[in-house]
């Protein structure tokens, strides 16, 4: 099972990533005769407390992306009543220092208002790790993620 | 918001298309429903195939949503209150 390590820092765990546009949106850009962005490296914040994947819009917005979905959000700030939140189509690359990287070519992200002030873009949020085996060893500061 | 239209034609066809497509994803353009689909990516390479990068949604079918969860302040206004 292609697995990592990594020190835990002063946010958690954090690791490197990379966001891109979706494979079915790649092939539309390309019909179009338009250009596919570059993919965008990024910070990720491992989040158990997330239930699904959130990216900085500031990401999105590089990537050219409009939304494909809309879903319910509830945040702290949103009370008892969840709000409609933007979903976007993309690709996310988590590469490993050895071994094969964990490639989602298509995954479905919600859009996450001020991510980058906090030092990182994304939460990596369930979705994502109902897919891994996650090991956080707070005792000797370090995480592993085995996909 | 983007994608109200097709919002509200989801909210409005639910009733049709729960049941048997339930935890299935539909594909919305305007005031159509296009398709129903067993995966997200089989809906997604639908839509961009028949409308490119026009709008278009996606969604789970889903009698009952369940919102989604962020344990996390990512709310402007609520960072900088508690600033």
């Amino acid at each position: 099972m292609p697995h990592f390590t990594l020190p835990l820092g002063p946010q958690g765990p954090v690791l490197n990533a990379v966001v891109a546009v979706s494979n079915e949106r790649s092939a539309a850009l390309a019909a179009a005769g338009q250009s596919v962005p570059k993919p965008l490296p990024i910070r990720a914040l491992v989040d158990t407390g997330a239930s699904t994947t959130c990216v900085d819009p500031s990401v999105l917005t590089a990537l050219s992306l409009t939304p494909t979905g809309i879903v319910l959000l509830n945040t702290p700030s949103t009370g008892e009543t969840p709000h409609q939140a933007e979903q976007f189509d993309v690709a996310l690359i988590i590469p490993a220092p050895v071994g094969p990287a964990l490639i989602f070519r298509t995954i479905p992200v919600v859009a996450s208002e001020l991510l980058a002030p906090q030092g990182f873009h994304a939460l990596m949020g369930r979705d994502i790790l109902d897919q891994c085996l996650f090991s956080y060893n707070g005792s000797i500061k370090l995480f592993t993620l085995a996909y | 918001m983007a994608l109200e239209r097709e919002l509200e034609t989801y909210r409005t066809k639910l009733p049709e298309l729960k049941g048997e497509n339930e935890g299935r994803f539909v594909l919305i353009k305007g005031d159509q429903v296009i398709d129903v689909f067993s995966s997200y990516d089989d809906a997604l390479k639908a839509g961009y195939t028949a409308f490119g990068l026009k709008p278009f949604l996606v969604k789970r079918i889903d009698a009952i949503e369940q919102a989604q969860f962020i344990s996390r302040f990512t709310d402007p206004l609520a960072l900088k209150q508690s600033a």
